[in-house]
């Protein structure tokens, strides 16, 4: 039976009482402003617009009612089969939502690297004053909930004019132990004046067959000149339902590029929201999602120019195969204020069989008269002629066909720089490319 | 090494090829010459097996097998090359690796180990000079954004690199100015070998000049009508195709 409104509540209620309390009430006190809000604003449906083509029906149907049990886990979780060989600095382990000390490398110099269940342990003020400054108490009803619930997260303080040598990591492990539990935590990535970071995320599970919800917000600002490279990539199980907010803010100079991948799950969104506070700040996204039968990927940008001379540029490519379907809904404004933008937004689409489906839509709302913006839109198949082409220099059609999707996707699978991401993702696609 | 016999095929029921018999023997250059529509570039297709074709009769043999009955990449990796009138782009498709991996098809299909990286390198260099294909051009997708003679000349390099038995262009000289057609040509001479059976479909005689064939062979409404020696592609030059059409209809 689907839950109630009130049967989250009591549970968001009763994991809170498992929390750190040294917080103090502050912290509390918004958490049940969110509960509230999530009250008055219930989980969204097909009526809003920005949930028109995603059901969350089949989400709520499954009850993830329950975090996960927040116990400190001393085993070892298979993460070694996770590790990637990445030159990192520094590494976060979450396992169920949960930070996990024991498999986490910290960083030195310049960078301050902490979760938030020991910020609300000793009541870090100025880091949990941060935690929905960028979200608000929530624009539905899971971004409320979360807000009330969240049990942990990062923190990444990157400290004035430092520059990382390598990425940083946060690795997301589902264990079997998640199986029909929601997984709520939250990020503050804090970039302070001309600072410099990659952060590299990805969200794996122990199989394919685990069913649990993980929502995660994450909220990033960015002070003046401050740079952040921020790749993720989402591999969840194949029965798991993934949820992603993120809430970029630049200043003045500031540039975030953000690289995301949309591979597992049987449900995913991620949602974008970019702030520009300051003129001169530049941002750009880019994203691939495959979906293969009874897969569901979901990118929602919201891209805000409302200060002038900002630059974006959004691209985003799916490859669809079997039934599985896409939704892709870009918005870019650009407000009365904000001559000198500068704005692309473009979408294209592989569909691989018939039953695939994507919607499409990618908007444009200029308000002012001085930006040079585009949008565009594509969905295709793969092309007979390069097939044969492939195939009259010896390879067989399973190999042109992945070779063909690899192709497709290789502008944005390039963009994730690292070599051992870019193999992953590829392995990925030639499972995809080729047998259908 | 090709022997076809009284090839018929159609085209979404239209017959464009009516009885073609043609033999080509290795060390060999055939050059199919014809009007537009004549069913130069359907022979070259039907024997590369792009499909969009029904073979109505007749039958093609290629080192003794049925070539007909092999699938695309199986010709391919028995030796046979199409070098393309529209080489087709690939955008997100390394040039370089593409090739390397079309080699090694090849040679896994045919029991040998695959290439290694040196060797490889080394020959893509040289041959890419020789057909004088920038080199950058080796590092960006195959044939995404090249200009008509970049292509073709990409075609000649996978040529030279596939080291095919059978090697059919289909108007290669076709979109080329005059000094990418002498290089084109050269990278074909250069592949003139002994063992070698090459097909130059081409509609105009100029290719040929630099191109020398053993035999020239104009197709005319889906027939071959006239075979000669070299001097036929001049006459047909100075004369047209219009004479042999109409001694084919009379």
């Amino acid at each position: 039976m689907t839950p109630s409104l009130s049967d989250y509540k009591r549970w968001t209620l009763q994991g809170i009482e498992t929390l750190p309390m040294s917080s103090g009430d502050w912290m509390i006190d918004r958490r049940l402003a969110a509960l509230e809000r999530f009250e008055a604003l219930g989980f969204p449906d097909r009526r809003s617009e920005a949930w028109r083509y995603t059901s969350v029906e089949g989400l709520l149907k499954q009850g993830f009612v329950a975090p996960a049990n927040t116990s400190q886990s001393d085993q070892d979780d298979g993460i070694r089969n996770h590790l990637l060989p990445l030159a990192t600095v520094g590494r976060l382990v979450f396992i169920d939502g949960q930070f996990i000390e024991a498999h986490s490398d910290y960083p030195s110099g310049g960078v301050r690297v902490s979760s938030l269940k020991a910020a609300m342990a000793t009541g870090d003020r100025k880091v949990l004053q941060a935690v929905g400054s960028l979200s608000g108490l929530g624009e539905d009803g899971f971004a409320a909930l979360n807000l009330a619930g969240f049990h942990d997260g990062a923190v990444i303080q990157v400290a004035q004019d430092v520059r990382l040598d390598g990425p940083l990591e946060i690795l997301h492990l589902s264990s079997s132990r998640a199986e029909g539990r929601k997984l709520p935590t939250r990020h503050l990535i804090l970039m302070e004046r001309g600072s410099q970071a990659e952060l590299i995320e990805r969200f794996v599970s122990e199989d394919q067959m685990s069913c649990y919800f993980n929502h995660q917000v994450v909220e990033i600002s960015l002070a003046e000149q401050a740079r952040l490279n921020h790749k993720r990539i989402q591999m969840e199980s194949r029965q798991a339902y993934h949820l992603s907010d993120l809430h970029i803010a630049l200043q003045s100079k500031a540039s975030y590029h953000g690289v995301m991948a949309a591979i597992g799950g049987c449900w995913s969104r991620t949602f974008i929201s970019n702030r520009f506070q300051q003129p001169d700040a530049h941002c750009e996204l880019d994203g691939l999602y495959l979906v293969d039968d009874g897969q569901l990927a979901d990118f929602h940008l919201d891209v805000d120019h409302q200060v002038a001379s900002c630059s974006s540029r959004e691209n985003f490519k799916g490859l669809l195969r079997g039934s599985g379907r896409a939704v892709f809904d870009g918005l870019i404004q650009v407000g009365k204020g904000a001559q000198k933008s500068e704005a692309h937004l473009h979408n294209a689409n592989l569909m691989l069989s018939r039953q695939a489906e994507v919607d499409t839509k990618p908007q444009l709302m200029i308000l002012a008269d001085d930006v040079v913006c585009s949008h565009g839109t594509s969905v295709g198949q793969l092309d007979d002629q390069a097939i044969f082409y492939l195939r009259s220099r010896g390879l067989d059609e399973q190999r042109a066909r992945a070779l063909l999707c690899q192709g497709f996707l290789a502008e944005i699978v390039d963009k994730f720089e690292h070599q051992a991401l870019i193999e992953l993702l590829n392995r990925r696609m030639n499972f995809v490319g080729s047998t259908e | 090494m090709l022997a076809i016999k009284n090839l018929t095929a159609s085209v979404d029921g239209k017959e464009i090829l009516r009885g073609v018999a043609l033999q080509v023997k290795a060390g060999e250059v055939h050059a199919i010459m014809g009007p537009n529509g004549s069913g130069k570039s359907t022979l070259a297709h039907i024997l590369s097996g792009r499909d969009g074709y029904t073979v109505t009769g007749g039958e093609v043999r290629y080192l003794g097998e049925d070539l007909l009955q092999l699938e695309v990449e199986e010709r391919a990796q028995q030796g046979v090359f199409l070098a393309m009138q529209y080489p087709v782009e690939l955008p997100g498709v390394n040039n370089m690796s593409f090739l390397r991996e079309s080699i090694n098809a090849i040679r896994r299909a045919r029991g040998e180990a695959e290439i290694d990286t040196l060797s490889f390198m080394k020959q893509v260099k040289e041959k890419a000079r020789q057909v004088k294909l920038d080199e950058k051009l080796l590092k960006r997708s195959v044939n995404a954004g090249f200009s008509g003679g970049e292509k073709k000349r990409n075609e000649i390099l996978q040529m030279a690199m596939l080291e095919p038995k059978l090697a059919i262009l289909d108007e290669t000289d076709s979109g080329l100015d005059i000094d990418a057609l002498r290089t084109v040509a050269d990278g074909v001479n250069r592949l003139r070998t002994a063992e070698r059976g090459m097909i130059v479909v081409t509609h105009y005689q100029r290719l040929l000049d630099y191109i020398q064939p053993d035999k020239v062979h104009v197709l005319a409404n889906g027939r071959i009508v006239r075979s000669g020696g070299k001097d036929l592609a001049l006459e047909l030059e100075a004369r047209g195709y219009g004479w042999l059409l109409e001694e084919a209809a009379a």
